[in-house]
């Protein structure tokens, strides 16, 4: 058992009281999200590999008829699974996190600016990023230039799906962007509105984890689209997804005075 | 661009803009054709998706028009709409269209007048904004 391993079993099992803990492992040089049931041996345990646990808990809980789960959770993680406390899709009394602080490296790579878990388990809590350069550079263009840019990037789009499937917060039981109705091209790549209408479907609901991103085979910058419409959902309503107690105000009547009236 | 004849939808709701549209017919008040009416029950039953799709299909200009503040039929139908649009058009922004190419607006069944001002307003700035890049630049 590696100290790692020991270490957040410990965390798990003695401290939090939980009957299973999710988290990552490497066997035969791969790694992979794995439920660990009390007592078993963690073996190489992997902290430094970003991936959503909280989209493989979601697969597993219809399945987890009882016990409380300890997942390692990034401030990503708790923001996801605000969203689904919010849903009622988990029952927050058998979820258990294990705050994972990300590393220096990590919120570089996520120009993450909210890297710190509500409480610390692990690892040592770093300053925030203040932005992101794409973000930047791509808002100082001329519109034409960034919209060939993005129409540059949506080209290489091979229609994997893989956005949608580790997306975290992709909530719907049928995906919109399988129907013609919405995407009409029948072949690769499959054009702006895919792009548009996923991006449009996350904006009160994406908590910058860039699982799509990082899992995106064309290298799509689309954790920098996530961004920026997130920047405009915090201007126009002050919202930012992540928080149980906050409605969407996508879902929610006009203020009272409001100027649109 | 003077021979650029834009492409433009008009989504209104039943209650209120499609009959605003309907009295400025009746009243024969001159309007460009280039607009196609989209009848919806409610201005909140124009989802984001139907916008972005007309957008990222080459339509030029996506109006849609809504019963005012505190007439929908639907109670507050249109609140939606109001939180909807900008959501809407600051993501066109943010990929580089001009988000003028959408407008929101309300039209009472009585405001024909204003239903033919709105039209012609729209088809004039969609016509300085030129043709819908959308094509050009994913071809
Ligand atoms: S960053 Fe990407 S994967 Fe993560 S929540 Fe947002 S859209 Fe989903
Ligand atoms: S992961 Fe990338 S290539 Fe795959 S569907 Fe999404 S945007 Fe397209
Ligand atoms: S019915 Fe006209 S906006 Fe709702």
């Amino acid at each position: 058992m590696s100290d790692l391993g020991k270490k957040l079993a410990s965390i798990a099992f003695d401290e939090l009281g939980a009957d299973y803990l999710l988290a990552m492992r490497e066997e035969h040089g791969n790694v992979a999200p794995v439920m660990l049931a009390r007592g078993q041996d963690p073996g190489e345990i992997r902290l430094d590999v970003p991936y959503q646990l909280v989209n493989i808990l979601s697969n597993i809980y219809p399945w987890l008829k009882d016990g409380k789960v300890a997942v390692v959770t990034r401030r990503c993680d708790e923001k996801a699974l605000e969203e689904f406390f919010k849903r009622e899709l988990f029952d927050p009394r058998r979820i258990l996190k294990i705050g994972l602080a990300c590393s220096k490296e990590q919120v570089a790579k996520c120009r993450c600016s909210d890297p710190v878990p509500a409480k610390t388990h692990i690892g040592e809590p770093q300053k925030a990023m203040e932005k992101d350069e794409l973000s930047e550079k791509l808002m100082a263009m001329p519109p034409e230039e960034r919209l060939r840019f993005w129409a540059y990037q949506f080209k290489k789009c091979n229609k994997c799906f893989a956005c949608t499937l580790t997306c975290p917060v992709c909530f719907c039981d049928e995906c919109i962007l399988e129907e013609k109705t919405f995407v009409p091209e029948p072949g690769i790549p499959p054009g702006m509105s895919f792009h548009l209408i996923r991006a449009y479907h996350l904006a009160d609901k994406c908590i910058e984890c860039g699982e799509c991103e990082r899992s995106c085979p064309a290298e799509i910058p689309l954790l920098t689209l996530r961004k920026l419409l997130a920047k405009d959902v915090k201007e126009i309503f002050g919202f930012a997804p992540g928080d149980r107690k906050t409605v969407s105000p996508l879902l929610t009547v006009l203020e009272e005075g409001c100027n649109e009236c | 661009m003077s021979d650029f004849n834009p492409t433009i939808l008009a989504f209104c709701c039943n209650w209120c803009s499609y009959a605003g549209a309907d009295l400025a017919g009746v009243s024969r008040l001159q309007m460009p054709p280039n607009v196609h009416v989209v009848r919806v029950m409610c201005s909140a039953s124009v989802k984001g998706e139907y916008i972005l799709k007309a957008i990222s299909q080459g339509v030029d200009g996506v109006l849609v028009l809504g019963c005012h503040i505190g007439d929908c039929h639907y109670m507050t139908g249109n609140h939606r709409t109001a939180k909807r649009i900008p959501v809407v058009q600051k993501l066109l922004k943010d990929v580089g269209f001009d988000e003028r190419r959408v407008r929101l607006d309300w039209v009472s069944a009585a405001e024909g007048e204003k239903f033919q001002r709105v039209i012609t307003e729209f088809v004039e700035e969609i016509k300085g904004l030129g043709p819908n890049p959308v094509r050009e630049v994913m071809s």
